[in-house]
């Protein structure tokens, strides 16, 4: 009897659990190879054998070598995706891919070309990878036949501008995408309702654990090394890493060399910050390069903001704070600290409200209230009593803090300051409400944590013409919160104009953002000849300000060109969220420029495909096979393991189940159905089942009463 | 699938072994002991299994009803989305909790049906709806758009439609796009044949087969249809 009952009472268990042990790409923490299994759309992450991060700082640029190696841990042939973030602003624009004893150099596509050439490849049984952009921030790389046992290693490079703060360089390199709150399903692919698709005929209830760990905490991984050559072009102040211990040496011509102190797992941003020695604050920098006959320079000049020496303006803030459960533990007290922090600067005589939210939220007062010690003293008790828990459901509380009571009030300030990790991935969402709702908000985004969703807080302080502020543990806090009330209460540079002498050249960001105190005007600029004057114009606190530079007196630098090509695929999706240009008509900008610049983007995908057919399978991986060109820095023994491979992993709890990875005996082209279709889900409810088993018991019920009866009479 | 394939009928075979048993050693009894002394099991104890049994039963029968009641009561709230977000132009929940949004209405106006179709193939969605699986074009778009739906709820009529039948999908622009269902086929979920990049203005709708089958297995039943050139 109660085996029955534990039969099916264990069917409905496993259909809870039978996601457990999977992941999809949306869940990834990290950079990872994610492997297909045997069930569609469910991944399990491979072994991490080693990741890199290798970058070189030159004045106003950074490029970073990005090397990260996998293992095919099965005896067949799989297929890989990999995940993993790079910094918002980045221009990728080269794969790499050694597979065995291959070089593979991605190609730049329009997205949907990339795609039809590696399925092709794919189906052709050639080694083949794709390199697409999922978010500004995010990117997925698919690998196609990956042999046995091989180790596969990825090369990515990209180039960004170092970004200036109050005197502050900072370079921020994201080693976690943060698990996303996906408010929709469409990200996730969770045909989970395979409702008696179970493997495990094993009825007992005590034997339904999930067939295997959950590969996020129990899959080998090894730690990150990182290198940095800090060629600041100025006489180097301190150098500070914000989240880690770092060794640094120095290096002729004033440059420096620095390095993780002790092995580390991806856990965490990496943070470099720097200052030039005082006297030496570059006030003006100007950096120039040719590609294909044209001349790209980017200028930077920090205006010298005056005190105000007027009384300052009136405010009417509006707080907003997450508490989802994304932000819990550290990053919950920081959100608070800083909340706290911002209500102590308010001035009695500004107006402010609070808001939170997770997947519900609550606005503490009907309207903005008059900053009384009572009213703030009631914020903070309301702040105090946070806790971090739930979805993050951030549209409402952005359309509740946008909502404006008086929206041609000109004697205050309307400020929105939004207090979060970020951690969502319907950011497109948020910068459409944005736009369209702004009016004459500004609004300032405080990031917060170990890995806040970068995309998401320097887009949408472009958007609500404000600023932002990473805040990544409690020591922090202060300083950068500081910062950002110095700009919040400062008036900015605002009509910030660039003008030529001649008439072709072309500027981004476009329309130039308004700067606040301490930040650099930072413009690129593409021209067919350089030469002549660039002339700045803006209001700085009220005052014109004007500055010239003579472009032909500009250092050489590398990678300008990109830097120009990506910040304008930038200006043409902004141009699109706020509705000035169509979204076909950004598409058509964008490939373009990425076309060009050999850059990813959304449209644009890197391809590469190995044109000589994939090696035997059953060859294993030996030291001879292995490139000598492998990343300089690199130690062999390190990367690949000694002889025999025991990679020097630091052993997590448990082992990788390869049983569970969908592979081939053979590559891909080798079967017959290689042409993809559409997986189709499951699509039986066990209502009728289940009404079956309930017509049994009644059955059995009769048939017992019957024995009762006859037990009686008896 | 196996687990209660297998183990249903083995415990059906093991519980009429133990029936059997008793019943020989019933005779047993009656054979060896004077008809005094005859004590079969009391009363109490086989009221107390036809309780318990009566209980289960009626626990299962409700479990089943209602994950058809629930898939009957879902659309009344998901056309009152639908409409909305063909008004408002956005997607629209149904209710506060749901982690998915009504996309389109399909119809087909020869059997007098019609259901709202949800993003996403996932169970939570399909447990309510039709569901359109991601990576697949919107109905009206380049490509084959596919829909799934249980065989016992909402694409029960899949087993209905003929060649040549009219189906009719709305997606939430409010536009119809009429479709002639060209054939059907039965196919591995894994081995559809369906591409979603097919050239072409198709529809695909998939369910379960045996379309009144009790067991869930890897076969489904697609029906294949092509939009039909606008009548204007």
């Amino acid at each position: 009897m109660y085996r029955l009952l534990l039969t099916l009472l264990g069917v409905i268990a496993m259909t809870l659990s039978a996601s457990a042990g999977f992941v999809s790409p949306s869940q990834m923490g990290t950079g990872a190879l994610l492997l297909k299994t045997n069930e569609p759309g469910k991944y399990v992450e491979a072994p991490r054998v080693a990741t890199d991060f290798d970058i070189t700082i030159t004045g106003p640029i950074a490029r970073t070598r990005l090397t990260q190696h996998f293992r095919n841990p099965t005896n067949g042939w799989i297929e890989g995706t990999y995940v993993f973030p790079l910094p918002e602003n980045a221009a990728v624009d080269s794969l790499k891919m050694v597979i065995g004893e291959r070089i593979i150099v991605g190609d730049i596509k329009e997205r949907q070309e990339a795609k039809q050439i590696y399925e092709e490849a794919k189906a052709k049984g050639q080694k083949a990878a794709l390199l697409d952009q999922e978010r500004p921030n995010i990117f997925t790389n698919q690998v196609a036949n990956i042999g046995p046992s091989e180790t596969i290693v990825i090369q990515i490079e990209y180039q960004e501008a170092i970004r200036q703060s109050g005197g502050l360089f900072a370079l921020r390199v994201p080693t976690v995408v943060a698990p996303r709150y996906v408010p929709d399903p469409k990200i996730v692919v969770s045909e989970n309702a395979q409702f008696y698709t179970v493997k495990d005929s094993v009825p007992d209830r005590d034997k339904i654990t999930p067939p295997v760990l959950d590969p996020r905490k129990s899959a080998p991984v090894n730690p990150l090394t990182l290198t940095v050559h800090l060629n600041p072009g100025f006489a180097l102040g301190t150098v500070m890493s914000s989240f880690h211990d770092v060794m640094a040496a120095s290096l002729a011509g004033g440059a420096k060399l620095i390095t993780l102190a002790k092995p580390e797992f991806a856990t965490r941003d990496f943070e470099l910050t720097w200052k030039p020695l005082p006297g030496a604050e570059p006030q003006i920098g100007l950096f120039a390069e040719t590609v294909n006959g044209s001349d790209y320079a980017l200028a930077y000049v920090t205006p010298q903001v005056q005190p105000a020496a007027e009384k300052r303006q009136l405010r009417d803030v509006v707080f907003v704070i997450d508490n989802s459960g994304s932000m819990g533990g550290p990053s919950m007290s920081q959100a608070k600290a800083s909340l706290i922090y911002a209500l102590d600067r308010l001035d009695p005589m500004d107006r402010f409200n609070v808001v939170r939210f997770d997947d519900t939220m609550d606005i503490l007062f009907a309207d903005t209230v008059q900053a009384s010690r009572d009213n703030v003293q009631a914020a903070k008790s309301f702040v105090g009593r946070l806790e971090a828990s739930g979805g993050t459901e951030m549209i409402p509380p952005l359309r509740a803090a946008l909502r404006d009571a008086r929206p041609d009030d000109q004697t205050t300030l309307r400020q929105v300051v939004f207090i979060t990790d970020g951690a969502i991935a319907n950011e497109q969402e948020m910068f459409d409400v944005l736009s369209m709702m702004r009016g004459r908000s500004r609004v300032f985004m405080v990031g917060i944590g170990s890995a806040p969703n970068s995309f998401l807080m320097t887009r949408a302080a472009e958007l609500g013409r404000g600023a932002y502020a990473m805040i990544g543990e409690g020591g922090q806090v202060e300083d950068r919160m500081r910062e950002l009330f110095a700009k919040l209460e400062n008036p900015a540079v605002t009509n910030l104009k660039a003008e030529f002498d001649q008439a072709q050249a072309e500027v981004t960001p476009s329309p130039l953002p308004d700067v606040y105190q301490g930040e650099p005007v930072m413009v690129l600029i593409k021209m067919p000849d350089r030469k002549g004057m660039l002339k700045l114009r803006a209001e700085v606190a009220g005052r014109d300000w004007t500055l010239a530079l003579p472009l032909d007196r500009a250092e050489k630098g590398q990678g300008i060109a990109k830097l120009w090509a990506r910040r304008r695929i930038d200006d043409a999706e902004v141009a699109q969220t706020m509705g000035t240009i169509t979204p076909e008509e950004a598409d058509k900008r964008i490939l373009a420029l990425a076309l060009e610049h050999h850059l990813v983007s959304r449209v644009s995908s890197l391809v590469a495909v190995d044109k000589t057919p994939a090696r035997q399978p059953g060859e294993k991986l030996t030291r001879a096979e292995i490139p000598l060109n492998l990343p300089a820095g690199w130690d062999y023994d390190k990367v690949f393991g000694t002889e025999q491979s025991a990679p020097p992993v630091l052993e997590r709890d448990a082992k990788l189940d390869v049983t569970l990875i969908a592979m081939t005996k053979s590559p891909v082209s080798a079967q017959k159905d290689a042409i993809k279709t559409v997986d189709l889900p499951q699509t039986a409810t066990p209502s009728e089942l289940l009404m079956l088993v309930g017509a049994l018991f009644t059955l059995l019920a009769l048939v017992f009463a019957l024995f009762a009866r006859r037990a009686r009479l008896a | 699938m196996t687990a209660e394939l297998d183990t249903l009928p083995a415990f059906w075979m093991r519980r009429s072994r133990r029936a059997r048993k008793g019943f020989r050693e019933f005779q047993l009894q009656t054979q060896a002991s004077s008809p005094s002394e005859k004590r079969p099991r009391p009363a109490g104890v086989w009221l107390l299994l036809a309780f318990l049994s009566a209980a289960l039963g009626l626990i299962f029968l409700g479990e089943g009803l209602w994950i058809k009641a629930k898939a009957e009561l879902a659309q009344i709230l998901l056309e009152r989305a639908f409409t909305q977000s063909i008004v408002t132009g956005k997607p629209v929940k149904p209710w506060r909790w749901a982690d998915t949004w009504p996309v389109a209405r399909i119809r087909v106006p020869r059997l007098a049906v019609s259901s709202i179709v949800l993003a996403g193939g996932s169970g939570q969605a399909l447990a309510f709806g039709p569901g359109h699986l991601d990576r697949t074009p919107l109905p009206g778009e380049r490509g084959t758009a596919v829909f799934a739906a249980h065989r016992d709820t909402h694409f029960r009529f899949l087993g209905d439609l003929k060649p040549g039948d009219e189906i009719k999908v709305t997606p939430s622009d409010g536009l119809t796009f009429t479709y002639e269902m060209t054939a059907a086929e039965i196919v591995r979920w894994d081995r559809s044949n369906i591409d979603a990049q097919a050239s072409g203005y198709n529809l695909a709708l998939a369910t379960c087969w045996p379309l009144d089958g009790t067991f869930s297995g890897p076969l489904r039943y697609v029906v294949h249809a092509r939009l039909k050139p606008s009548g204007l």
